[in-house]
């Protein structure tokens, strides 16, 4: 027996907790520089994945639920008031041992705090509050935290949180006020988007003012379900825009809906993933590649599923290309389809010293298969004349997303579901 | 001509002087299998040769004594030689090179900079402490490139308070922090006896692991590619 009591979560617990968190999107430990003042850990600017999982994702923190008691009833969800699933519950000590005791043998960055609505928004916020500050002061912890916000807490809780916080999100999940009405008949979008926008004021002020400390080094995010609701890819790529460009957010992650309960209100089919992969590429187009979402699809259209966004948007606009590889500008190489942010940087370097090639640009890996329609190289044209352009990226495509298909896996429905708020 | 010199930076240099006006020079710290009508000589390090190369070199770029050491930590059998190309042309050109991505011997040299400097990304988060009786951590590893005094700063910046190990099981050495110093030692094998508590927080560790992932989204591929099966050794939830 340790001659000292550590407060070990019972392995059941943390199950149960750690089931119920899973399918939420967002595990980035990426933003903050966080420094260890005199007691344990500190933040990793650029994030860093410390395992990996059989289905491919990563784990950077530890995600995990306070407590999975809701008594919120979303039509969508897993931990919905009205399932029948086991409970559990956590204590602050609890969580605290567990993160510092997995940090300290690097198994994890940090800690990914959320939790169902537990007796009342307040009280579920409260619970959230007093394990992240804990952590903080007694404990000395100085790595990662994100902490999701519960809605309609108060304010005043909200904002304490975040004072100990890297990061903080509240999930939209869906991406209309008839969506949530219909499916999340307790949330509205007003309950939502007050305390993100009451959180980006507070950071604007505390950074205005270069006050000591942190608030909200890595910003918030936020998370949609895809295809639980009809909104089409244009709106949701808007309503994307306008949380990156008034709201500041760092990320919008998207999850396909998988139908978990039969609802007559839910659609029977699963949303698939090739949609979700697809506004993810149009989301990196939106925030890397200089795109808006006007560009990128009209209001009520969707994305193409047989190409790319990029591909797709290159394909309307054939009268800007060819480029010439020698002399176009950055922005201009990253709108090029398959041209990605590395290979235009090893572009403009590259060509300082010489004039490129295609044979050059095979040897810095630079990926033709999509560039080679839209780019010369010192004057020489490498691609299939107009007409035929949009047959071979299709069919290059086909191939591709046949073997994504594959990988996404469209087995049986598991409780696929954003287990939370 | 094959230039056989130690692996140090001092002999390469000096390997680098002689063999510098060679069009045809193979450097090589390593074994190589001489082929017909090759001659081989032994380069051993002098320091003021080295040093003056050293000199001429960075008064061309400054950094490149940064990128020769880097890739002289890398695993690649033909490291050597990336160098030795790489060098030669900062020398040839008068000026810094690493900007012309097109050109071979830069290739060869950015692509092998970026495996090692990767690879102590990797492990800052893929490496594995283990908690010993006494309190201090430990960690086996088993690098393909030779980074275990590298992963140092970061460890101690997060973990100040805790002494630590990291050892390199293959190259047999050690990177040591004993709750002040760091240092390097040769390690052959370590005897670990493990805190009262070491056993639950892995069992908790491998029971997270299990429950976070998603069965019905199985991806191998993509998990091995960004987790390759060489580390899982010493990780104790791939096991």
């Amino acid at each position: 027996m340790p001659w000292y009591t550590v407060t070990m979560i019972s392995a059941e617990t943390l199950q149960i907790l750690t089931e119920s968190a899973k399918y939420d999107v967002s595990c980035s430990s990426s933003g903050s520089a966080r420094r260890n003042e005199g007691g344990m850990g500190n933040g990793y600017f650029a994030g860093c994945c410390h395992s990996f999982t059989p289905d491919g994702r990563c784990i950077s923190l530890l995600k995990i639920l306070m407590s999975n008691d809701c008594i919120f009833g979303c039509k969508y969800c897993m931990s919905r008031c009205d399932a029948d699933v086991p409970r559990a519950t956590a204590t602050p000590e609890e969580i605290c041992e567990l993160t510092i005791s997995l940090y300290k043998r690097n198994c994890i960055e940090g800690l990914f705090l959320s939790s169902a609505v537990h007796k009342t928004p307040n009280y579920a916020m409260e619970q959230l509050l007093l394990t992240v500050k804990k952590l903080r002061t007694e404990y000395g912890f100085h790595g990662y935290i994100h902490v999701k916000g519960i809605p309609y807490a108060d304010e005043g809780l909200v904002l304490e949180a975040a004072k100990y916080a890297d990061r903080m999100s509240f999930n939209m999940e869906l991406p209309s006020e008839q969506s949530l009405k219909l499916l999340a008949p307790q949330k509205s979008k007003k309950s939502l988007l007050t305390p993100m926008r009451n959180l980006q004021s507070a950071r604007d002020t505390f950074r205005a003012e270069k006050r000591k400390g942190y608030f909200l080094p890595a910003g918030q995010t936020t998370q949609l379900i895809v295809g639980a609701s009809p909104e089409a890819d244009g709106q949701i790529l808007r309503l994307t825009q306008s949380l990156y460009r008034a709201m500041q957010l760092k990320r919008v992650y998207y999850s396909s809906y998988i139908p978990v309960v039969h609802d007559s209100l839910l659609p029977e089919r699963p949303a698939g993933e090739l949609r979700e992969h697809r506004l993810y590429q149009a989301d990196w187009l939106l925030r890397f590649y200089g795109f808006s979402a006007e560009e990128i699809v009209e209001e009520d259209g969707n994305l193409s599923m047989e190409l790319d966004p990029k591909c797709a948007w290159a394909l309307r606009n054939m009268h800007l290309f060819p480029v010439e590889v020698n002399r176009a500008p950055l922005e201009v190489l990253l709108r090029v389809p398959g041209i990605g942010s590395r290979s235009a940087y090893k572009i403009t370097e590259a060509r300082k010293y010489t004039s490129l090639t295609f044979e050059d640009l095979k040897k810095m890996r630079v990926v033709l298969k999509r560039a080679r329609h839209f780019i010369t190289a010192s004057g020489k044209f490498y691609g299939a004349a107009e007409n035929a352009i949009r047959g071979l990226l299709m069919a290059g495509e086909a191939s591709e997303t046949g073997v994504q298909l594959s990988l996404f896996g469209t087995e049986a429905a598991h409780s696929a579901l954003t287990g939370q708020l | 001509m094959i230039y056989f010199y130690d692996g140090s930076k001092e002999a390469f240099l000096t390997a680098f002087c002689t063999a510098f006006p060679d069009a045809d020079a193979v450097l090589t710290s390593g074994s190589s299998q001489l082929g017909i009508g090759q001659e081989a000589v032994f380069i051993k390090a002098d320091p003021a040769r080295a040093k003056r190369a050293e000199r001429r070199l960075l008064s061309f770029d400054p950094d490149c004594m940064r990128d020769l050491t880097t890739i002289l930590r890398s695993g690649n059998p033909v490291k050597d030689m990336i160098a030795f190309r790489y060098l030669r042309l900062i020398a040839l050109k008068k000026r810094p090179v690493r900007g012309m991505l097109a050109d071979d011997a830069v290739i060869d040299a950015v692509e092998c900079m970026r495996r090692v400097s990767f690879e102590i990304h990797r492990f800052h988060g893929f490496l594995r402490f283990m908690e010993s009786a006494s309190g201090a951590l430990y960690a086996p590893i088993s690098p393909d490139n030779d980074i275990c005094d590298l992963l140092v700063p970061h460890f101690k910046e997060r973990l100040p308070k805790y002494p630590f190990v990291i050892h390199d099981v293959g190259r047999k050495k050690a990177a040591v922090y004993d709750g002040c110093a760091v240092f390097m030692a040769p390690l052959e094998r370590a005897e670990v006896l493990l805190s009262a508590d070491e056993v639950g927080w892995q069992k908790l560790w491998k029971t997270y692991y299990a429950a976070v992932n998603i069965p019905s989204r199985e991806r191998l591929k993509q998990q091995k590619g960004y987790l390759p099966v060489r580390y899982w050794k010493f990780m104790p939830e791939m096991q």
